[in-house]
């Protein structure tokens, strides 16, 4: 071999053992490769993982401001009596499926911890349970602190609260943006007049990859 | 030695070739981790799938799991999956990002699917929100699936799915609510009349035939992502239950809705990657060739004659060493060298991962019926309006809790 034929494989195996070698790097230009730790956030804290759907940010911050509307209201705050309230089950209008007894059970929450003597919540959900229990009394098959055998006491609604989940999206080349209006109300059980109302609107946009569009 | 330095060039070439064709990783199916590690959602099945595969996987699963009556495994699935494509449509993605290089393949992505394939996750999910009572959250996922089919390149092919529009209606109008503008554009889809809602209708019969779109690589460089449709043996069916005789037409056409997409993003991405693969490998052959000429010149070799003191001649033979001529060969060698590389290193193809067990077709019906079990009799026709015999099978509704829609599924594939 001539000293220009060695130099010439010098010359060109130093330049290809770099590439060859970037090209054998399977992780390279891969960010967290080895994953995430487990973070522990907030719940109303906007995490890494987000879309534009409803979230748990949206959750605490829409029913924190719904308990904090309700709670002011006259017909609570300056009830003779704690008012009994029924929850009734919210309806989903958007394109997001949600596990809408969230919306509901935090306010519920909400009002009990912080105004727990000004307003009382009736367990609907309970019913059959507490009817079973309650045909047991009166059988005599269990033990009863009161005359089972009595009118009802099982406590009727004076209010009941609700919400509706409204949503409008758009999706055009420039990117995909929902908007959700959360609109919540206290209706008084014996007149069907709305004594409360109150919404919350929420408008997230994002742009996919191009690898996705 | 002069042979040797003319065809080192392509020598390196190839072999530099052969090395980097070590580095590719396998194209289907996805190449499996070595080390099993814990199985997402528990289940063993996809304990080796690779996390870019993982919605492929659990798309499989919820449907063959939806045709076995395994609802529990389906909605499991069906949730992962959309959970992990809700967060990655509408966000940066570093798996796409790479996708998009030069030296990444498509498929390198985390798999979400073509628009129809996101349709059907929803559409699915739905079916099974109004199976446990939930029609609002059905209509949401139909909604949602109908979203999913709005970024079609034509406007007129954008949220056309025909069924989609129309159970939102019937969702609403089983909420009391309003379903007529819903009805409205599924019939402007269809362009016929739809049967109009009842809401008394407790039964809810979800038919589907034929094998869905398949996809395909075309283009020089496999850049091109087509579809290769099937024509379905089945045409329609019909079910016989109780006194009722329900039809089954198609109302949706997968293969019509994957066609009907036009180009996508990506596919300009990809374009533009074959270009690159090319060029750089046209370059590299022109600088290969002009290595090899310029190699030839390096030495020249020159004779003259001598003559010796006796007074005969002889020839002598010289080599005359150009430097300039070196110095073009290991440049030009190096440039070719390295754009071969660069060109071979290019992934242009795109992806064709696919969700293989979806139906062509998709046809419903709803109807009222008691309490109880229902025998009745499923039958399949081919396009000549003749039943096609191994696929009748009986079938059994369950009709029992009254504050729920009866939802049944029929499918001919198997899985």
């Amino acid at each position: 071999m001539n000293p220009s034929t060695s130099r010439f494989f010098l010359l060109a195996g130093a330049a290809l053992a770099p590439v060859l070698f970037t090209g054998c790097e399977t992780t390279q230009g891969v960010r967290n490769p080895s994953g995430v730790p487990v973070t522990e956030m907030r719940p109303d804290e906007r995490g890494f993982v987000a879309g534009t759907g409803i979230e748990s940010q949206d959750l605490v911050t829409v029913t924190d401001k719904m308990a904090r509307s309700i709670v002011g209201i006259p017909q609570i705050a300056r009830a003779q009596t704690p008012p009994s309230i029924v929850l009734e089950p919210v309806v989903n209008n958007t394109r997001f499926p949600i596990n809408k007894d969230m919306f509901l059970t935090r306010i519920r929450v909400g009002l009990n911890r912080a105004a727990i003597d000004r307003v009382s919540f009736l367990d609907r959900e309970m019913m059959k349970t507490l009817e079973r229990e309650r045909a047991l009394k009166q059988s005599g098959q269990v033990t009863a602190s009161a005359n089972p055998n009595g009118p009802s006491e099982f406590g009727g609604a004076d209010y009941f609260l609700t919400g509706k989940l409204e949503g409008l999206a758009t999706r055009t080349s420039q990117g995909t943006g929902d908007y959700i209006l959360y609109t919540f109300r206290l209706t008084d059980a014996r007149t069907s007049r709305i004594v409360w109302e109150d919404s919350y609107e929420i408008k997230k946009q994002g742009l996919e990859d191009a690898a996705y569009r | 030695m002069r042979i040797s330095a003319r065809i080192l060039p392509p020598v390196a070439a190839a072999a530099a070739s052969l090395l980097l064709a070590g580095c590719e990783t396998l194209d289907e199916p996805a190449a499996r981790p070595t080390a099993p590690r814990t199985a997402p959602l528990g289940d063993q099945r996809l304990v080796f799938t690779s996390e870019r595969d993982l919605v492929l996987a659990e798309y499989r699963l919820a449907a063959s799991a939806l045709r076995a009556g395994n609802y529990t495994d389906a909605r499991e699935k069906l949730d992962d999956a959309l959970r992990r494509i809700g967060g990655l449509v509408s966000g940066p993605d570093d798996a796409a990002r790479r996708a998009r290089g030069l030296f990444t393949a498509e498929r390198e992505k985390t798999f979400i699917g073509e628009p129809y394939e996101r349709v059907m996750a929803y559409y699915y999910r739905g079916l099974l929100y109004w199976r446990d009572g939930q029609p609002d959250n059905a209509r949401a996922c139909f909604r949602s699936a109908q979203f999913m089919d709005s970024d079609a390149e034509s406007d007129s092919f954008k949220s056309d799915y025909v069924l989609l529009d129309y159970l939102d209606g019937l969702a609403s109008a089983k909420l009391a609510a309003d379903g007529s503008a819903a009805l409205a554009r599924a019939e402007k889809l269809a362009k016929r009349s739809l049967p109009p809602y009842d809401p008394q209708a407790n039964v809810l019969c979800f038919v589907e035939f034929g094998r869905g779109p398949r996809k395909i690589a075309a283009g020089e460089y496999g850049e091109k992502l087509r579809f290769k449709v099937e024509p379905s043996r089945i045409r329609s069916a019909t079910l016989t239950v109780a006194d009722h005789n329900l039809h089954f037409l198609p109302w949706d056409n997968l293969s019509y809705q994957a066609l009907t997409r036009g180009g996508r993003v990506m596919d300009h991405v990809l374009g533009n990657k074959a270009v690159f693969k090319k060029g750089a490998d046209t370059v590299g052959d022109l600088a290969l060739v002009g290595a090899a000429v310029a190699a030839d010149n390096i030495y020249k070799e020159k004779r003259r004659v001598e003559t010796d003191e006796k007074g005969r001649k002889r020839i002598v033979r010289e080599e005359d060493k150009s430097d300039g001529a070196e110095a073009a060969a290991i440049a030009l060698g190096a440039i070719g060298v390295i754009s071969k590389i660069a060109s071979a290193a290019t992934e242009t193809r795109a992806d064709t991962r696919t969700w293989d067990n979806l139906p062509q077709y998709l046809s419903f019906a709803a109807l009222k019926l008691p309490p109880g079990e229902h025998p009745g009799i499923l039958q399949f026709y081919d396009a000549d309006g003749r039943v096609v015999a191994d696929l009748t099978r009986r079938v059994n509704l369950t009709v029992g809790d009254p504050t729920k829609d009866t939802v049944a599924i029929f499918s001919e594939l198997p899985r």
